[in-house]
C-alpha cells in the first residue's frame, strides 16, 4: 500500500514539474521571439531608408558608383539573411558599408549640407542605436531560454517538446555574452 | 530568476498588498462602527470604496497635477524622445512611455501609470540640464524599470489606499472630538472605544510604513535594472552620485508622490528636522543615495572616482538655455 502512494506522489510530482516546465519554457521563447521582432523592426527600418539615401547622394556624387553598388549588396545580404546570427553578420556589413558612404559623402560639401541627406544621416544613426538597444533586449531573452533549456530538470522537459537554444544576435565568431559558460 | 519571473513576483506581492490595505480598510471601518454605530462603518467603507475607485480611474490625471508634469507637442525635444525610445527598447516595453516635463530646477524623474501602455515620465527641467546624455540614459533606465516591473501601478495603489485610509481615519477622529459620538456608551464600552481610537490614530501610519516599506526595496531593484538595461552600472551610480551632489529640491514636493521619483525631493526637507533620525528613517520613500550608489559599485565591480566627469549636460543638445 505504501508503496502505490510513494508511486502515486512521485507520478504527481513528475507532473508538476512537466506542466510547470513546459509553460515556463513557451514563456521563456515567446520572449524570445518578442525580442526578435523588435530587432526585425528595426532592421526593416534600416533596409528601407537605404534606397532613398543612395540616391540623394547619386544626385550630388553620380560617379561613386562603386560605393553605391556596396551599400546595395549589402542591403540585399542583410534582406536574406535567415538566421540571427547571419543577420547580424549581414547588419555589420552594412554598416561598415554605410560607413564608407557617409566617408565619400565628406568630399562633397553641397552634398553635406543638403537637408535631406542629413535627415536621412540622423534617422540611420538613431535606427543603429536602436538595433543595439533591441540587441540587448533580445540577447538576454535568448540567454534566459538557452540557460532554462540546458539546465535540471528543464531539460527533461526541453527534449521530448522540442524546444531548442536559439542563436544570439551577434556579429561575432563566439555568439555568447563572455561571463557565462555553456558548458552542457 | 529571470526579468520576467521578478515581474510576476511583484505582480503576487502587489494583489497581496492590495488585500492588506482592504484589510486595514475594513479594521478603520469597523473601529468607527465600534465607536459610533455599525450603519456609520458601512457608510465610511463604501464611500472610501466609491473614492478609491474614482481615483483610481483619474490616477493619471491627478499625478500629473501633483508633480506639475506638463505634456510637450510631437515635435519638441526630438532627442530626448529618442532616448527614452531607445532605452523603452533595450527594456523590452511593448510601447514607449511618453515624456512629460516639470519645469523645475531640480534635477529628478518620476514614472507614473497603471499599466506600461499607458505610462508617461516625468522629467524635471533641472535633470535635463544637470545630466549628461551617459547619465540621463541610466536615470531613465531607473524609470522604465519602474514601468516594466508594474512598481508604478502598485505605487500607484498603495498611494491612493494610503490616502483613503488617513482621509476616513481623519473623519472618524474628527467626528470623535466635535461630534461627540458614543451614543451615550458607558461602563464596559469604554475600554473598546478607548483601544478603537487608538487604532483610529494609528491606521494611517501603519497605511504610510507599508508604502515606504514597499518603495525603497524597489528603489535598489529599479537602479539594478538601469545598469542590466543599458549594461553600464556606472553611469547609473554616476548619476546618483550627481543627484547627491545638488542640493536643489522640487518646489512643489507633494509628499503624496514623494515615492514616484527617482531621488526623494523631500528627503532634504525631512532630514533638516533633525532630531527624531532614527524614527524619520522608517518614513522615507527611498534609500540613502550613499546605499544605493554602494550596491551599484559591488554589484557592477567598479569603484566610483571621486570626480564626477565634466561632460555637457544633455539640455545642451537639445537646444534648452
Amino acid at each position: 500500500m505504501l508503496w502505490l502512494w510513494i508511486l502515486i506522489g512521485v507520478v504527481v510530482l513528475l507532473l508538476v514539474v512537466l506542466v510547470y516546465g513546459y509553460n515556463r519554457l513557451v514563456r521563456l521563447r515567446q520572449e524570445v521571439n518578442t525580442g526578435w521582432a523588435n530587432i526585425d523592426v528595426q532592421l526593416q527600418r534600416r533596409t528601407d531608408l537605404i534606397p532613398n539615401l543612395v540616391e540623394t547622394v547619386r544626385g550630388y556624387a553620380a560617379h561613386e558608383r562603386e560605393t553605391f553598388d556596396e551599400v546595395t549588396r549589402a542591403r540585399t545580404a542583410l534582406q536574406q539573411a535567415g538566421t540571427p546570427a547571419a543577420a547580424a553578420v549581414a547588419d555589420a556589413g552594412l554598416t561598415a558599408a554605410l560607413g564608407r558612404l557617409f566617408a565619400v559623402a565628406e568630399a562633397y560639401p553641397e552634398l553635406k549640407a543638403s537637408k535631406n541627406f542629413l535627415e536621412l544621416q540622423e534617422e540611420l544613426t538613431d535606427t543603429e542605436d536602436k538595433i543595439s538597444a533591441a540587441r540587448r533586449y533580445y540577447n538576454a531573452t535568448v540567454m534566459a531560454l538557452n540557460t532554462a533549456i540546458q539546465s535540471f530538470p528543464w531539460l527533461l522537459v526541453a527534449g521530448p517538446f522540442g524546444f531548442k537554444a536559439r542563436e544570439f544576435f551577434s556579429a561575432e565568431g563566439d555568439t555568447a555574452p563572455p561571463e557565462v559558460s555553456f558548458a552542457a | 530568476m529571470t526579468l520576467q519571473e521578478q515581474i510576476r513576483s511583484n505582480r503576487l506581492r502587489s494583489t497581496i498588498v492590495i488585500f492588506g490595505f482592504a484589510l486595514l480598510l475594513g479594521v478603520v471601518g469597523g473601529l468607527i462602527g465600534v465607536i459610533f454605530n455599525l450603519s456609520l462603518g458601512i457608510v465610511a467603507l463604501v464611500g472610501a470604496g466609491l473614492y478609491a475607485i474614482f481615483a483610481i480611474l483619474s490616477s493619471r490625471r491627478m499625478v500629473a497635477g501633483m508633480t506639475r508634469a506638463q505634456e510637450i507637442g510631437p515635435d519638441d525635444l526630438k532627442p530626448l524622445r529618442r532616448v527614452v525610445e531607445n532605452v523603452s527598447i533595450a527594456a523590452g516595453l511593448p510601447v514607449t512611455p511618453d515624456v512629460r516635463i516639470v519645469d523645475d530646477p531640480a534635477p529628478n524623474a518620476f514614472a507614473a501609470g497603471l499599466r506600461p501602455q499607458t505610462s508617461y515620465l516625468g522629467v524635471t527641467t533641472g535633470l535635463l540640464r544637470t545630466m549628461p546624455k551617459r547619465e540621463l540614459e541610466a536615470v531613465l533606465g531607473h524609470e522604465v524599470s519602474h514601468v516594466r516591473n508594474r512598481d508604478t501601478y502598485l505605487m500607484t495603489m498603495a498611494t491612493i489606499f494610503a490616502g483613503v485610509i488617513a482621509l476616513i481615519a481623519d473623519i472618524g477622529f474628527r467626528m470623535l472630538i466635535f461630534g461627540g459620538g458614543g451614543r451615550g456608551r458607558r461602563g464596559g464600552g469604554a475600554l473598546i472605544a478607548i483601544l478603537a481610537v487608538v487604532g483610529l490614530i494609528l491606521a494611517p501610519y501603519a497605511a504610510m510604513l507599508l508604502r515606504m516599506s514597499l518603495s525603497r526595496r524597489r528603489e535598489f531593484l529599479a537602479d539594478a535594472g538601469s545598469a542590466e538595461i543599458l549594461n553600464d552600472p556606472e553611469a547609473m551610480a554616476l548619476a546618483l552620485r550627481r543627484l547627491q551632489a545638488d542640493t536643489t529640491t522640487i518646489k512643489y514636493a507633494d509628499a503624496a508622490v514623494a515615492h514616484l521619483w527617482v531621488e526623494s525631493p523631500t528627503s532634504r526637507v525631512e532630514s533638516e528636522r533633525g532630531g527624531v533620525n532614527f524614527l524619520s528613517g522608517l518614513f522615507d520613500t527611498h534609500p540613502p543615495l550613499d546605499r544605493r550608489i554602494a550596491a551599484l559599485e559591488e554589484a557592477g565591480g567598479f569603484r566610483l572616482p571621486a570626480e564626477l566627469p565634466a561632460d555637457e549636460p544633455f539640455a545642451t543638445e537639445l537646444g534648452l538655455t
